[in-house]
């Protein structure tokens, strides 16, 4: 066991380090004039050669990549240049964390909740109208664009109910219309999920043996259904929870939540390199040490799982 | 572990299914109640904090969105709009201009010019005071912070975006910039006691007192500025104040207040008490809802609800035109065609050095139908037919657009058929042989901006359908947003573009920038056929007006004069002005600074938050009422 | 019994039976059942009205979609279109007789503006799916059949997979300018890994079984193995993966297009007119700017959905009667 963690923690750093190193080159081949804005117009070349110089573009690539994780060694994610001038990174990024997995983990949570117990009732209740009810949500959620419906929900919920339309730290009322928002798409995802699941479960042999042998119904969900249930949503949360760091683009610039959802595009758009470089690693990290708790969970869950001879891509 | 998720996943179950915890009741309907139970708890609690957080702010102030963050609060190196905004309401500077365009003195109380121009001397107001962002004095104003802004501008390691405007005019400036010289004594500014600055410039320059309104001459506390160094201006804690307000709350992404300050000099002119901004990306599209809801005082209606608008009388009471600016847009015919062969430039270069070719392009561009497609409510107050807009120096009591051949040129609308098709006909008299017609015009667009698309398309329609196919081709082409400039402009990758400039200062020598010599837009001492005595070279005309820095009205003469020769061969066409469109805002029109170029209309000073939003009558007659009293004023000073 | 009873009884019997004779063909013939798995999957796919509903709509809509420039009085897309009478353009007409969509702010017909956005969207949705099949299969047989490359090919896929995906179609966005091509090429390079991942999880499952080793034995080059032995078994999957791209290709369009990084303007496209429409969404005379460029949307995102479901669905053979 500890010496599978350890080869994977040595893959995953491994593949780390080139993620990081291929975004950092990919983000070398930008324009210049991106750096500087609409100000590029009416510099003189020797304002733009030493705004370059500072940001540290004029050394050579390997340089660069050098000075860059030789910080990194020692804990320093660099200074933005452009979306917040001189400011540490980690300064930038820290304080916005907290309201994205606050948000986020809610919305898991509602999600999970509310999404398992309508695929459970949706299952019950197979081909009758709470079935179809549910089918024409979840098929709702997936069609229309996301872009579309957040905004609509936003103008018309905030109207219908009196709540504002921005996010204001000061009035929790604010936080109830983003958090129910940031769940639907979640919900119709566990629904349709545990439906499926359910329907193929209820019609194995081992379900029919039980309910021949006299288990009562609510019996069978939680010593057989549920169960067997939790080994691949384990797998799935830890990457779902840890996801939330990254939060939501769409209902953060629609409710004005100081979140991580923008920064990513933004700082792209901006041509901060410190910035996107620092944030590729963070997501990167994220999504490695997700997939690796995931697997833990499962083999913790499931006794049929070993996980040193896995046959799956990791 | 095991037994608390299977314990846990039971409680859920036994909720869902109802199995042992409500017997009897089967899985709907206990869903039913409960969820109706849910519903019913979360509305009360939602009603009852709703009504128990009492809105916070009061109707004096003003609250705004904005979608552009600042990226820092260090006015001596940032060149974008957004942070200048900060600093123009912060720091206060040497001279201000009053709600009519008249310099005044601000912590300047008085000055003097040397004879020969070169020298000038400020005398500071006593008892000006730094304070930080929680109010409390730090320091005086004194003229060594004028120095040591400089300083810090002209280290060329600070990487300052916006040196060139300080370095381009003091002696000294560039040489230490670069290097060649590295005591800063030696450069010409200097704190002469505690309350005179004094500036020593390379050369004359007669709108020296407009620059000094610009964020390259704001003061810093040196002190507080090397106790800083890199953290100077990464939040509201890390600068000191000395103007109208002071940043009491900064939160990037989310909020910020400025509030005013207590010790400010001036304190009886500052009469919003707070401004209040929040960030939301999607202002544009927000806005006005948010206007509707009385949530902010200021929204811009964009376009493509303006028509919803301007037919709801309840709606349409509240929204009037919005102010344009000094940007100035115009169409530039390149005579340094550097673009792909299959768009023939060389047969475009002899076109265009053609004068009746030309002339007819200028008289067949229909500006009004192209500036439709983005001000579709009365869009002559946007077209302009001189590139220097009207309003902008005036000299000897005569606006600039009305001086010498100008004032023919900026009365008269450049769209005329006839003269269109009777230039065409003696362009292709002049140049058979000599070009194959249809001459293909490359019109680059950015594909980034929806009503730039469109105007491309409309211009097309309009000028192959009035001068006929035969005559030539608009190939309109797009190109992306990500450099778009150095992709077409600057690369000379272009036939007939449309372009703008916005001034740097207040003479009409900046309007003549983009079209000296060294410069990227379209090139004109490259025409062919100029050089005589009737036809002199356009470039002689500028360095003949900037030479002359004694007699403004001289001055601007010669300029005047070469704008209108610049029109008159209509080597570019002029097209409008920028700023426009409908705004909801109830923020009092006409009481701000105004001053043609520069921070001024970006300040809060002197204006007040209405009760109600102005409609479009009421704003007419209070430009009406600020025209009337601008030009009592300015014929005062005179 | 008595012996003449025996006899008459079995002569008036005799039109009961008939001999039963030896057919020496009826011996060789083996255990038949005309069980064709095609012929049974799309006996269930069409036996579900729903699948068959929306497979009827699907196919008249993009029957409609290409076809609808050829019908007559079709108006270009982009032109602009003036009122003669007052030289205006005619901005934000509601739907009626003359622009049977009615205008956008511009003053361009919805109605061509929707149906080409439909073509181009649909053209980089099904171009992206070809291209993600094309190199999914590829990648993913290679890797999971070539046991040598196993290592390398995991861990060039880990570095991929890692990499968020708004990042690298951000990027290559920006290097590239935005376009057509440049889009089509970025949703590929993005989008092929799920496949190939799948492909060679089932590759590697199948590889070692019986009949491809006696395969091997017999000489039968690995290329033919592949493409003969392994790959037919997973057309079901495949199909549904590319079925269910082209709505995600949809979607990731309207994002691009939301963050600035869409399609030039000019050229119509669903995430731009949705984009568009999003800016009105708070004028109810407007409204209809939003709607049609939605429903269009969700129609095709439901339909590829449903179809690619219910297709997935008749081709496990475990749902074959």
């Amino acid at each position: 066991m500890i010496k599978y963690a350890f080869k994977r923690l040595l893959q995953s750093l491994l593949t780390l380090f080139i993620v990081v190193s291929f975004v950092f080159l990919l983000m070398r081949l930008l324009p210049i004039e991106g750096y500087f804005g609409d100000r590029f117009q009416k510099m003189s070349p020797g304002e733009v050669e030493a705004g370059l110089q500072k940001m540290g573009l004029l050394d050579p690539w390997y340089a660069q990549l050098g000075k860059f994780y030789a910080g990194l060694a020692k804990g320093d994610l660099g200074v933005s240049f452009i979306y917040r001038r001189d400011v540490a990174v980690t300064k930038i990024i820290a304080p916005r964390i907290p309201y994205s997995m606050g948000f986020g983990l809610t919305a898991v949570a509602i999600a999970m909740i509310s999404g398992l117990a309508m695929g459970v009732g949706m299952a019950k209740n197979k081909g009758l109208f709470p079935d179809k009810l549910g089918t024409l949500y979840i098929v709702f959620v997936h069609a229309v664009p996301l872009a579309v419906y957040l905004l609509f929900v936003q103008l018309y919920g905030s109207s219908l109910l009196g709540l504002p339309i921005l996010f204001d730290k000061h009035r929790p009322v604010s936080w109830i219309l983003p958090g129910i928002s940031m769940s639907l798409n979640g919900i119709a995802f566990y629904a349709m999920w545990m439906r499926r699941y359910m329907v193929d479960e209820l019609n194995k042999d081992y379900i029919k043996l039980a309910r021949a042998k006299g288990l009562p119904n609510g019996a069978i969900m939680v010593k057989h259904v549920m169960r067997n249930a939790y080994v691949p949503l384990a797998q799935y949360l830890p990457a779902a929870i840890l996801a939330t760091i990254g939060g939501s683009i769409y209902i953060e610039s629609l409710y004005s939540i100081p979140g991580m959802g923008g920064l990513l595009v933004d700082v792209i758009q901006r041509q901060d390199n410190s910035m996107v470089q620092a944030l590729v690693l963070i997501f990167s990290s994220v999504g490695i040490i997700g997939l690796f708790l995931g697997d833990l969970l499962m083999a913790l869950f499931d006794p049929r799982i070993k996980l040193v001879k896995s046959e799956g891509a990791r | 572990m095991s037994l608390t998720w299977r314990a846990g996943g039971g409680i859920i179950f036994q909720f869902c299914t109802g199995g042992r915890t409500l017997p009897g009741y089967s899985l709907r309907e206990v869903l039913k109640v409960k969820s109706r139970a849910l519903l019913a708890a979360g509305l009360v609690a939602g009603l009852v904090l709703f009504s128990a957080s009492a809105a916070d702010k009061k109707s004096a102030d003003y609250v705004g969105v904005y979608s552009g963050e600042i990226s820092t609060l260090n006015y001596l190196v940032s060149g974008s709009t957004s942070d200048q905004e900060m600093a123009a309401n912060m720091i206060d500077s040497l001279v201000e201009y009053d709600r009519f365009g008249i310099l005044k003195p601000c912590l300047a109380a008085s000055w003097k010019n040397s004879d020969d121009g070169l020298t000038w001397t400020f005398t500071l107001k006593p008892g000006i005071k730094w304070v930080d962002s929680k109010g409390k004095e730090v320091a005086d104003v004194t003229a060594q912070d004028w120095v040591d802004a400089a300083l810090y501008i002209s280290t060329k390691a600070n990487a300052s975006q916006i040196a060139d405007v300080l370095t381009s005019v003091i002696k000294g400036a560039q040489d230490f910039y670069d290097g060649k010289i590295t005591d800063f004594a030696q450069v010409g500014v200097k704190a002469k006691d505690k309350l005179t600055l004094e500036y020593t410039l390379t050369a004359r320059v007669p709108y020296f007192l407009s620059m000094l309104t610009y964020v390259s001459f704001l003061p810093v506390n040196g002190k507080f500025l090397a106790d800083k160094g890199a953290s100077f201006g990464t939040d509201n804690t890390a600068i000191l104040y000395n103007g109208p307000y002071l940043m009491s709350v900064y939160e990037p992404q989310s909020s910020r207040e400025l509030i005013k300050n207590a010790k400010y000099w001036d304190l009886a002119n500052v009469l919003i008490p707070r401004l209040i901004y929040k960030y939301n990306k999607e202002a544009a599209t927000l806005g006005p809802e948010l206007f509707l809801r009385s949530e902010i005082g200021y929204a811009a209606i964009p376009s493509s609800i303006l028509d919803t608008w301007m037919k709801d009388p309840a709606k349409k009471a509240q929204i009037h035109p919005a102010k344009t600016n000094t940007y100035t847009y115009f169409y530039a015919l390149n005579f340094n065609p550097k673009f792909k062969p299959e768009f023939e430039p060389d047969n475009w270069k002899a076109a265009v050095n053609n004068l009746a070719f030309r002339k007819s392009l200028f008289s067949a561009l229909d500006r009004k139908a192209a500036l439709l497609t983005e001000e579709p409510y009365a869009p002559e107050r946007r077209m302009q037919n001189t590139v220097t807009p009207r309003g902008f120096v005036s000299a000897a009591g005569k606006d600039y657009v009305d001086m010498g051949e100008l004032a023919a040129i900026a009365k008269k609308d450049s769209f005329d058929k006839a003269a269109a098709l009777k230039w065409k006909a003696q362009a292709m008299k002049e140049l058979a042989g000599k070009v194959t017609f249809p001459v293909k015009i490359l019109m680059p667009y950015n594909s980034g901006s929806t009503e730039w698309t469109n105007r491309a398309q409309v211009i097309e329609q309009q000028l192959e359908a009035l001068l006929g196919k035969d005559y030539v081709d608009v190939l309109p082409q797009a190109f992306p947003p990500t450099g778009f400039l150095g992709a077409t402009r600057r690369a000379g990758n272009y036939a007939l573009q449309e372009c703008n400039w916005g001034p740097d200062y207040a003479d009409p020598q900046t309007y003549t920038d983009p079209f000296a010599k060294g410069s990227n837009y379209n090139w004109p001492e490259l025409a062919t056929g100029y050089g005589t005595k009737d036809k002199p070279v356009y470039e002689d005309l500028i360095q003949a007006a900037i030479a002359e820095t004694k007699d403004m009205a001289k001055r601007y003469a010669l300029f005047a004069r070469a704008e209108a020769y610049l029109i008159g061969e209509a080597m570019i066409i002029p097209y409008k002005n920028g700023g426009g469109g409908w705004e909801a805002s109830k923020l009092e029109p006409f009481a701000a600074p105004f001053a043609p170029f520069g921070m001024s209309e970006l300040k809060f000073k002197g204006q007040t938050v209405l009760a109600k939003a102005p409609n479009a009558e009421e704003y007419a007659k209070l430009e009406a009422q600020w025209q009337k009293d601008r030009t009592a004023a300015l014929a005062k000073v005179k | 019994m008595k012996a003449p009873d025996q006899a008459a009884t079995l002569a008036a019997d005799a039109a009961l039976f008939e001999f039963a004779d030896y057919d020496a063909g009826e011996g060789e013939r083996g255990g038949y059942s005309n069980y064709s798995y095609w012929k049974s999957t799309t006996k269930m796919f069409l036996a579900k009205k729903t699948s068959l509903f929306f497979l009827v709509l699907l196919g008249a809509l993009l029957f409609f979609t290409f076809v609808q420039p050829f019908v007559p009085g079709q108006r270009s897309p982009t032109t602009i279109f003036q009122d003669p009478a007052t030289g205006m353009q005619f901005r934000n007409v509601t739907p009626g007789a003359q622009f049977w969509f009615g205008t956008n702010s511009i003053g361009q017909d919805l109605w061509s503006r929707i149906w080409s956005g439909t073509r181009t969207s649909l053209l980089i949705g099904l171009t992206v799916g070809l291209a993600e099949m094309l190199i999914g299969i590829a990648f993913g047989a290679v890797w999971g059949y070539v046991r040598r490359l196993d290592r390398v090919m995991t861990e060039i896929y880990n570095v991929l997979d890692n990499i968020p995906t708004t990042v690298l179609l951000m990027l290559l966005a920006y290097i590239m300018r935005p376009s057509f091509k440049t889009m089509v090429f970025a949703m590929c390079a993005v989008g092929w890994l799920g496949l190939a991942r799948f492909v060679r999880n089932q590759i590697v499952i199948i590889r070692d079984r019986e009949y491809n080793l006696a395969s091997r034995c017999l000489g039968t080059p690995a290329r033919r193995i592949v493409l003969r032995n392994i790959l037919p078994y997973l057309v079901s999957v495949i199909m549904l993966q590319t079925a269910l791209s082209i709505p995600g290709t949809i979607g990731w369009e309207v994002f691009l297009t939301y963050i600035g990084l869409g399609l030039p303007v000019q050229i119509p496209s669903l995430g731009n007119l949705v984009n568009e429409g999003r800016m009105i969404m708070m004028s109810p005379e407007l409204r209809y700017q939003l709607i049609f460029p939605t429903v269009i949307t969700s129609l095709i995102t439901i339909s590829f959905y449903v179809l690619g479901n219910s297709f997935s669905d008749a081709s496990d053979p475990r749902n074959h009667v």
